[in-house]
């Protein structure tokens, strides 16, 4: 293990009762990327992420970043490691306006303690600012809409200054024109160094931004790389939309 | 920043701001009130003032991080006690008592909030209800603590009698500015966030379990300092006075009165508590506990965020309408 900031995911698998949500999945990614990651649902993205972020240590195998062990870092202390995430059911302090939300992340996260809480405000404006939700800064968070919400996740992991973000389907209920706008905020963000994993069943969007696919189906990777090669595998199309299928299309292309 | 949120009307945390201006105007206005000599009012507003900063006490962990206590009454009495145990080894100071309960109460506080609150959910407060019980059961059985007897603690002279008064004032006033300075700082946005929602405040960096026991232990003080005024003024301390069921409930109902999880709430709730029962019981003595559960039973179902959110209510019936309908009163 070194600190060079590679996310190395080694053969983990994680049980719920007698069911395996994950087996032996190992990849690594590389700083700067953005992994996209696909699968039917019921796969294991969710709780890979899970795995990833500290929420839930895994029954084998290890994640590491920079250095250290994930399973061995308190979860609260795992953002302090440069490890951000939203969660796909949206989870806002509703009670707080929205800028207080983002606020937390900047209070507590990597810099957290450096930072004024006069600072942490400041960046919860500036984030605001940059995620479009600007205009409802002052407004308690229980008052947002889906997309807001999904968006204020986004800010929030934001505010903890990470090095990588896991992104859980973020853009699940946007329109064509909200996704393109999320699509050039995750670039942006990931032109600031920031490395990316992308959860997300809109297989254009993670097509066009992902620099690599993972594939799993059934708590396994089935599949990785680049994302042209992912769109022709049979073991993918056979995993989405059933082996027939992949049968038919398998003979009409030869 | 913040001066520009609340200013608007929504956000920060201490809640409305005009109730806290209110609420220093009375403590101001409560200063002065020995001048007057009158001896009974004078006993009234101690009582109100032990109880606010009881209420205070409660809060900060049941109002701001949401867990819900039903046992802080033992900080109560182990303020009381400290304060009895010093006066039988001839040491007769509110200047000894204060700190002495306050270590005391916080050492019991963190003794017994790590292992509970690191639980979610209804533990803790079962568990405090188990410690108020046995606590008073242990106070009975102590022969340190004079046992079911009790202490008899000096006899305070009668020109000394508004010195307790102006204690416990300060003891509310510190507890009421405390909170405030709090619910302007990172660690009321720490208690907050857990309350609104655990998983995602431990992802941002939040360890819940540090928070929580934090605000225990700093509620713990705060009512501890109550009880450590209180013995001495009263003279005399037994596990029923230390441990009594009302301490234990009306500072929770105080805060709800008022507004739980707000820097004016517990306040506000104390006095309006204390007035109303002050008021029914001279007018309906046999059942004046009836309007008073009744009144309670109205506050929670129209305003569960209490008279604060009333006194910072702008927008009339309109506002108010809308905010039930989201859930936000």
């Amino acid at each position: 293990m070194s600190a060079d900031g590679v996310l190395r995911i080694e053969n983990v698998g994680m049980r719920f009762g007698g069911l395996w949500a994950l087996k032996g999945v190992s990849f690594e990614v590389r700083p700067g990327s953005i992994v996209g990651l696909i699968g039917p649902n019921g796969s294991g993205k969710t709780t890979l992420m899970n795995v990833i972020s500290g929420v839930v240590k895994p029954a084998e195998g290890e994640v590491a970043y920079a250095g250290r062990t994930i399973a061995d870092v308190p979860t609260h202390d795992v953002c302090r490691l440069g490890i951000a995430r939203t969660f796909q059911v949206v989870k806002p302090f509703a009670g707080l306006t929205v800028r207080e939300n983002v606020a937390v992340g900047a209070m507590y996260g990597r810099d957290g303690a450096t930072l004024s809480t006069a600072a942490c405000f400041d960046r919860a404006q500036a984030l605001l600012e940059e995620v479009g939700l600007a205009r409802v800064a002052e407004r308690p968070a229980s008052d947002l809409t889906i997309p807001d919400r999904k968006r204020l996740e986004v800010a929030k992991a934001l505010a903890l200054d990470p090095s990588l973000l896991l992104l859980d389907e973020v853009m699940a209920g946007l329109n064509a024109s909200e996704v393109d706008e999320a699509l050039h905020l995750l670039r942006a963000v990931n032109a600031r160094g920031v490395t990316l994993i992308v959860v997300e069943h809109l297989m254009k969007a993670i097509m066009s931004i992902s620099t690599s696919i993972v594939v799993l189906a059934e708590g396994k990777k089935i599949a990785e790389g680049l994302p042209a090669e992912i769109v022709a595998s049979p073991a993918v199309v056979e995993a989405y939309l059933g082996a027939r299928y992949a049968a038919r299309q398998g003979r009409g292309r030869t | 920043m913040n001066r520009l949120l609340r200013g608007l009307g929504l956000g920060g945390i201490t809640g409305s701001p005009q109730a806290f201006a209110v609420s220093l105007g009375i403590m101001a206005l409560l200063l002065a009130l020995p001048a007057l000599h009158n001896g009974y009012l004078e006993l009234t507003f101690r009582n109100i003032l032990m109880f606010a900063a009881m209420s205070y006490g409660w809060n900060l962990l049941g109002g701001y991080t949401g867990y819900v206590s039903f046992g802080n009454v033992v900080f109560f009495g182990i303020g009381a006690y400290c304060s009895a145990v010093l006066s039988a080894h001839h040491v007769d100071s509110l200047l000894a008592d204060v700190p002495v309960a306050l270590v005391c109460a916080a050492l019991f506080a963190i003794v017994v909030g790590v292992p509970i609150l690191r639980l979610r959910g209804h533990y803790f407060g079962i568990a405090t209800l188990g410690i108020a019980l046995a606590a008073a059961d242990l106070a009975n059985n102590l022969d340190v603590l004079g046992g079911s007897g009790g202490l008899a603690l000096k006899q305070v002279p009668q020109e000394q009698f508004s010195l307790y008064y102006y204690a416990m004032w300060a003891v509310a006033l510190a507890c009421m500015l405390g909170t405030f300075a709090i619910a302007r700082s990172k660690l009321g946005y720490a208690f907050v966030a857990i309350r609104e929602n655990e998983d995602a405040a431990q992802v941002l960096g939040v360890w819940p379990t540090r928070y929580k026991v934090t605000a225990y232990a700093l509620g713990a003080m705060m009512t501890a300092a109550a009880g450590a005024v209180y013995a001495p003024a009263n003279g005399f301390v037994d596990p029923s006075i230390a441990f009594a069921v009302d301490d234990n409930v009306f500072p929770i109902v105080m805060s709800i009165l008022g507004g739980m999880g707000t820097a004016a709430g517990p306040f506000i709730g104390a006095l309006l508590l204390a007035g109303l029962n002050e008021i029914l019981q001279s007018q309906f003595v046999k059942i004046h506990s009836l309007f008073f559960g009744a009144i309670i039973v109205l506050v929670v179902l129209f305003l569960p965020r209490g008279i604060v959110y009333l006194i910072g209510l702008r927008g009339g019936m309109r506002r108010y309408l809308a905010d039930r309908a989201a859930f936000r009163v």
